[in-house]
């Protein structure tokens, strides 16, 4: 298992759109994907999970990834955060 | 209850539909919380399982048939449906608590539906609609409804509301008219049925009316009256009536060839409103000579507004539909009953946290689209135009003006190409605005009058609320005097002056408006060529006979029967 806290930096927060890229991005790979946050986890892999999170700009979140790769998952989904969801 | 009944709502969309009732809500009344037999599990399993693949393939479908914010949107609807939380507590559901796949994916999609509406964020509020279509689309696949098969052509519609795409869709299924329990006269959907050609009522309180699917129903959007189970002659009454507007339509669409002159020879220049690529169709089908207005908010609500490259692609697909002609583009104007994701609720939201208010608080947002609308002006020089929206003051113009050199030089140092004399223009809606236009002339090149925000500003009326829906006078002297002021400013300057707003859509009014002296109009590309035949047909000196008398008014009556009276 690995884990990583993050931080939202979209000034618009986790809205349905980066929303959106994390869940597909998640999609891609086998490991078992959750968020943690505000003492809630959810499955990272469910778009209606993250949004309603309801992550605003600023907030951290605890990334827990489990399964065979794990570690690939982590660097892009993070990488992701970095980049603002940079989308295109 | 057979007897013929009639009502009213608000008019929205103009033109006569006949046809057969379709209810929309009604197909879902039939969810109940009945526990099933072991033996059906299996079978309620593979109901559920069929309902969403058949549900995706329609959404693929539709994606596969729609650009920019519509296929973003079905987008977003698939994502939702490979859900594997939805889809888990679904089958759970099923299989533990036995339920039948109906009620299993009601009450599921509702769980989420309740989070949703009771979030903080109001963004994610906003979303509970997009879910509520999905749960009643899923629940319909699973009872195997097929929604094509169920609307037929010539259906008028009855609904509490109906999201953008919904009537996107419904117009692709021919569809003979809307009646909404709901719905504000600027709401996307009002918008789209005007461009789309669909009668729509709306605020018409159809649910206490007992109205069954398969009735006969007639209904005039030019009157808001809805009648159900009519009489053979009116029947035959409306039936002619259609044709003859239809046959004035056709005739109006031949004026789209003339020349854009006044039975005396003056010219004028007739635009077009867009905010959905899907009505861009009818920029050349309808005459326009360009868009006087183009919306941007629809990308701000599809979540792409921080991101350049989709916009510069809207806009695009706009000035390429425009032919050779100028692309007037607003910027955002999100704020009031357009609420972004995260703002907060304000207690008056119309004088609140909007348009260039806005704008200037979020910055990136502004340099954003600054950015945007310089990149395309270098690939389209001359071409494109900047309007600012919800101005109040003189100093919202300068620190805006700060924001564009700051864009410029960035462009300079990058090498990118822009045009350096891009118009300015403010909209005029606010009356401080048309009260100071003489002094906020000098620092713009045009005004655009957006007269549906100046008569609610003017009146204090909100033009949504129902019950001071009778106050809302878009004729009242007072928006005229205002109007005319604005002209007087301008002309200290020499800058033009445009209508954007629902006046310039109504030929007589806008032929008042020629009499004022403004030349330029911007509309809804539905009333193009019935304003266009009303400026062609009238002299310039009638139309100032007309501005003048109005502006002699006492009353939005008076003013109501001497427009009637114009031409007649």
């Amino acid at each position: 298992m690995v884990k990583k806290t993050v931080t939202v930096k979209n000034e618009a927060g986790l809205h349905a759109r980066p929303s959106s890229a994390l869940v597909k991005t998640a999609s891609k790979y086998d490991s078992d994907f959750y968020i943690s946050m505000y003492g809630y986890k959810v499955n990272g892999k469910s778009i209606l999970g993250v949004m309603t999170l309801a992550a605003e700009c600023g907030a951290e979140m605890e990334l827990i990834l489990e399964g065979r790769d794990e570690k690939e998952a982590l660097d892009e989904i993070s990488q992701l955060f970095e980049n603002e969801f940079e989308l295109h | 209850m057979t007897e013929r009944i009639e009502f009213n709502g608000v008019p929205a969309s103009h033109g006569i539909g006949i046809g057969k009732a379709f209810i929309l809500e009604e197909r879902n009344s039939d969810v109940n919380p009945e526990k099933i037999h072991e033996e059906d599990i299996d079978y309620n399993l593979e109901k559920c399982t069929r309902a969403f693949s058949k549900l995706k393939s329609e959404f693929q479908h539709l994606k596969n048939e729609s650009e920019g914010e519509v296929a973003d949107i079905v987008d977003a609807q698939i994502e939702t449906l490979k859900d594997p939380e939805l889809k888990k507590s679904i089958l759970r559901k099923i299989k533990e608590e036995r339920y039948e796949a109906e009620y299993a994916i009601f009450s599921t999609l509702n769980e989420f539906i309740h989070i949703m509406e009771n979030s903080d964020a109001s963004w994610l509020n906003d979303r509970t609609i997009d879910l509520m279509t999905i749960r009643d689309q899923l629940i319909d696949a699973a009872k195997n409804r097929s929604r094509d098969e169920s609307i037929e052509e010539n259906s008028v519609v009855f609904a509490t509301a109906i999201s953008p795409t919904k009537m996107i869709e419904l117009s692709r299924s021919h569809i003979a008219g809307v009646v909404m329990q709901k719905g504000g006269l600027t709401s996307h959907a009002v918008i789209l049925s005007q461009s789309l050609d669909i009668p729509c009522i709306i605020s018409a309180k159809w649910k206490n009316k007992r109205i069954k699917n398969g009735e006969d129903i007639i209904i005039d959007g030019d009157e808001g009256t809805v009648v159900v189970r009519p009489k053979e002659k009116e029947e035959v009454h409306y039936a002619r009536l259609k044709r003859e507007q239809q046959k004035n339509y056709k005739k109006e669409l031949e004026i789209v060839e003339k020349p854009s002159k006044t039975k005396c020879g003056a010219h004028f220049l007739l635009q077009a409103n867009v905010e959905f690529l899907e009505e861009l169709p009818r920029i050349k089908t309808h005459g326009a000579e360009g868009v006087g207005l183009l919306r941007t908010e629809t990308i701000l609500f599809q979540k792409t507004g921080f991101d350049l490259e989709a916009q510069l692609d809207f806009y695009r697909k706009v000035v390429e539909a425009s032919g050779d002609k100028p692309v007037t583009i607003r910027l955002f104007d999100a704020g009031g009953d357009k609420l972004l994701e995260d703002a907060e609720t304000e207690s008056n939201p119309f004088l609140g946290w909007r348009g260039i208010r806005m704008l200037l608080d979020q910055n990136e947002l502004l340099t954003n689209q600054l950015k945007a609308i310089y990149i395309l002006s270098g690939e389209y020089p001359g071409r494109i135009k900047l309007l600012v929206p919800m101005v109040s003051c003189n100093s919202e113009i300068e620190k805006l003006k700060e924001n564009i050199s700051s864009i410029k030089e960035e462009l300079k140092s990058e090498n990118t190409n822009f045009d350096d004399n891009l118009p300015l223009g403010v909209m005029v809606e606010v009356p401080s605005v048309a009260l100071m236009a003489d002094r906020l002339a000098k620092l713009v090149d045009f005004f655009s009058i957006g007269t549906n925000d100046l008569t609610q500003y003017t009146l204090a009326v909100d033009r949504g609320n129902e019950k001071i829906s009778t106050l809302y006078q878009p004729f009242h002297p007072a928006v005229w005097k205002l109007i005319r002021m604005t002209k007087e400013g301008a002309d200290q300057y020499g800058i033009p002056v445009t209508v954007c707003g629902e006046m310039a859509s109504k030929p007589k009014a806008a032929a008042c408006l020629m009499g004022l002296g403004i030349t330029n109009l911007s509309m809804t590309t539905s009333a193009l060529p019935k304003v266009k035949s009303m400026l062609c047909n009238h002299s310039l000196s009638e139309m100032q006979k007309l501005a003048e008398d109005v502006s002699e008014s006492n009353s939005p009556d008076e003013v109501i029967s001497l427009l009637e009276g114009f031409g007649s």
